[in-house]
């Protein structure tokens, strides 16, 4: 098994693929931890109040003004806000993470390297299994990547600002954990996507579309089913089982938004599709005629 | 005598299909340790064609074994199903008794050049060999060593995308040849090759089948296998034509020998033959083509006749003539 496992990765060493997908996340990233930092920036200033303001009005806005800014500067405030910037550049390095699962797959079909494969290793679940390991060893990688670059910047914005890192506080580890989750649950995806599709094109398409349309396709949908058909609450909890949107309420600390799946759930959802996609797909596999 | 019965799943559900053990071939020596190819009852249907039709035979070692037959005959897919890569509808192969998956180190036993195998364009001849040395527990040095073997030593740190078609087929002999193999299997390894580059890969392979391998090799370039394979076997539309020595399957032909003879006394010389029952055609450029007597006799009679010869040439009936009479009818393409 370390064999084909120590195979799989050198396939990924051996093409360019990887260091682009790390060179978009790096970019990504970088554009992500610009605006949360511009964000904490302002988010952390107090905020000014109009002094045109009728008095009431006035003493009443800078009482919420007061309270907003003592909540932001509450060691949870910032840790809050430390636990968004350590998490930048999740959005797409998730996406990136998912297509390079894909392609571990999809690339032996695409380029006719399968047949080589399966005559080295005839038993085909277990290269399956070695891509999985294989995807998620790049999962950590990306994951990696983008926690040190989000740590580095956060560390000089918020010396900048004069607050702590808050690197002591379980919330925040939860957070940067979760994260990693969330790159090695969608590699993994990304895996079974492949040997479900075959198809190179067509596993990165759908990919897409699933985690980026499929996130303002689910809610319009769930939005429309509960303001007309079923006007129950566990209809918007029920969103969870769209994929992406488990994998926010996954990552996301407390209620996403209301009446949300906890994050458990968010997690064990994500978690059965992985299985579902991964065994589905290693059944057909080891059925497929190479040719 | 041993006799397995095999269970084993079927369209129409269980069947079980007896086996007659690796123990006794015909010529009753033990095959265990050799790597000869057993195909026992192959089948294979796709959805509007069977593929291959119920294929049975013997690929024995420390010789070339050439697999012929039309395009669609169905070789290819039964390459692969004797590597596991197409699974049968029926039947079975072994190799040196084994089924491939149930091999312990398969690319040590068996190396395979097959069609629609190929590298990752971006990847590096050397690296393409790296990882499936790395795959097979085999140390990098040895994707430098069959480098080296087929001559691509120079071009072993160069992308695949810039490789030439006979630079791909060299790269795959040495895939096949990393794990140092006792069973060769080659799909149309000739093709898009030079003449250079085929006469290479004849003397490659016949010093492998020297040195006791199997080597099976398909083709349907008839005029390269009466060159390379030692034995044939000739396959149409799926199914078993002939198998034999080379020479064998020439001889036994009903394809006749052709006498073509030159003589400034054609007509003298056509009477006679006729009188001993030759048929007689005029060829080109003057020349006399006696078919139904043998050389000798057509010799004996121009020498009673009196008659002057100016040539006399017996031409041996190749494996295109054989080839083609044998798989007429049955060679078209589907
Ligand atoms: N994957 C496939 N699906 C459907 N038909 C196939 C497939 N592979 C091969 N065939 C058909 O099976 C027949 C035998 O093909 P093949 O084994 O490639 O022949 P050969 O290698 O002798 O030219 C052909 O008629 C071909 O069209
Ligand atoms: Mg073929």
């Amino acid at each position: 098994m370390t064999r084909a496992i120590r195979s799989e990765l050198l396939k990924i060493r051996t093409t360019n693929t990887w260091w682009l997908m790390g060179l978009g996340m790096v970019l990504f990233t970088g554009l992500a931890l610009l605006i949360n930092g511009l964000n904490a920036h302002f988010e952390l200033q107090p905020q000014t109040i109009d002094d045109d303001a009728p008095a009431e009005i006035r003493e009443e806005m800078i009482r919420e003004e007061n309270e907003r800014y003592s909540e932001v500067h509450s060691a949870a405030g910032i840790a809050k806000i430390a636990a968004n910037m350590y998490t930048s550049g999740q959005f797409f390095g998730v996406l990136f993470i998912m297509i390079l699962g894909g392609l571990i797959v999809t690339n032996e079909y695409f380029h006719q390297t399968a047949t080589a494969t399966f005559l080295t290793i005839p038993h085909r679940t277990k290269v399956i299994v070695a891509k999985l390991f294989a995807a998620v060893v790049l999962g950590f990688g990306g994951w990696l990547l983008t926690t040190v670059i989000n740590l580095a910047t956060t560390a000089a914005v918020f010396n900048y600002e004069h607050i702590s890192m808050s690197l002591d506080r379980w919330d925040v580890h939860r957070t940067i954990l979760l994260n990693l989750a969330a790159f090695a649950v969608w590699a993994i995806l990304g895996v079974a996507l492949g040997t479900l599709i075959r198809s190179q094109i067509g596993t990165v398409v759908t990919g897409c579309v699933v985690y980026l349309i499929g996130l303002a396709a689910a809610e319009v949908v769930f939005g429309l089913v509960h303001a007309y058909l079923i006007k129950e609450d566990w209809v918007i909890t029920a969103e969870v089982i769209v994929p992406s949107i488990a994998s926010m309420i996954m990552v996301t600390p407390g209620e996403m938004y209301p009446h949300a799946a906890p994050q458990w759930v968010g997690a064990a959802v994500l978690i059965g599709y992985a299985l579902v996609a991964g065994v589905i797909g290693t059944l057909i596999t080891r059925r497929r005629d190479i040719s | 005598m041993i006799i397995f019965l095999l269970p084993r799943r079927t369209e129409g559900g269980w069947t079980y299909t007896s086996t007659v053990g690796v123990a006794l071939h015909r010529d009753g020596r033990p095959n265990m340790s050799d790597g000869q190819i057993v195909v026992d009852g192959l089948v294979k249907h796709y959805r509007q064609v069977r593929a291959v039709d119920g294929l049975r035979f013997v690929v024995r070692s420390g010789k070339v074994t050439g697999f012929l037959g039309p395009n669609g005959a169905g070789k290819t897919t039964t390459l692969r199903m004797i590597l596991n890569l197409v699974r049968p509808t029926a039947g079975m192969a072994t190799i040196g008794g084994v089924r491939y998956p149930d091999l312990r180190d398969p690319i040590h036993t068996v190396g395979a050049v097959l069609e629609a195998s190929s590298a990752h364009r971006g990847r590096t001849a050397r690296n393409h060999l790296r990882v499936i040395s790395t795959a097979a527990g085999l140390p990098a040095s040895r994707a430098d060593e069959v480098l080296e073997l087929v001559g691509l030593a120079p071009a072993a740190r160069r992308k695949f995308k810039g490789y030439s078609l006979g630079m791909r087929q060299r790269l795959g002999i040495a895939t096949a040849m990393l794990g140092d193999p006792t069973t060769l299997i080659l799909d149309e390894p000739a093709n898009g090759l030079d003449p250079e580059g085929i006469r290479w890969m004849r003397n490659f392979l016949k010093g492998l089948a020297a040195e006791g391998k199997t080597v099976f090799v398909s083709s349907h370039l008839l005029s390269e296998m009466e060159l390379l394979a030692d034995e044939v076997i000739i396959i149409a539309a799926g199914r078993l034509v002939t198998q034999g020595p080379m020479e064998q399957i020439i001889k036994s032909s009903t394809a006749q020998t052709t006498v073509r003879v030159r003589t400034p006394q054609a007509d003298t010389l056509t009477l006679s033959l006729k009188e001993l029952g030759g048929s007689v055609t005029a060829g080109d450029t003057g020349a006399l083509l006696v078919t139904g007597l043998e050389p000798p006799a057509v010799g004996a009679a121009a020498l009673r006749a009196g008659v002057e010869l100016h040539e006399l040439v017996a031409e041996q009936p190749d494996l295109e003539q054989v080839f083609l009479q044998l798989t007429e009818g049955k060679a078209v393409i589907r």
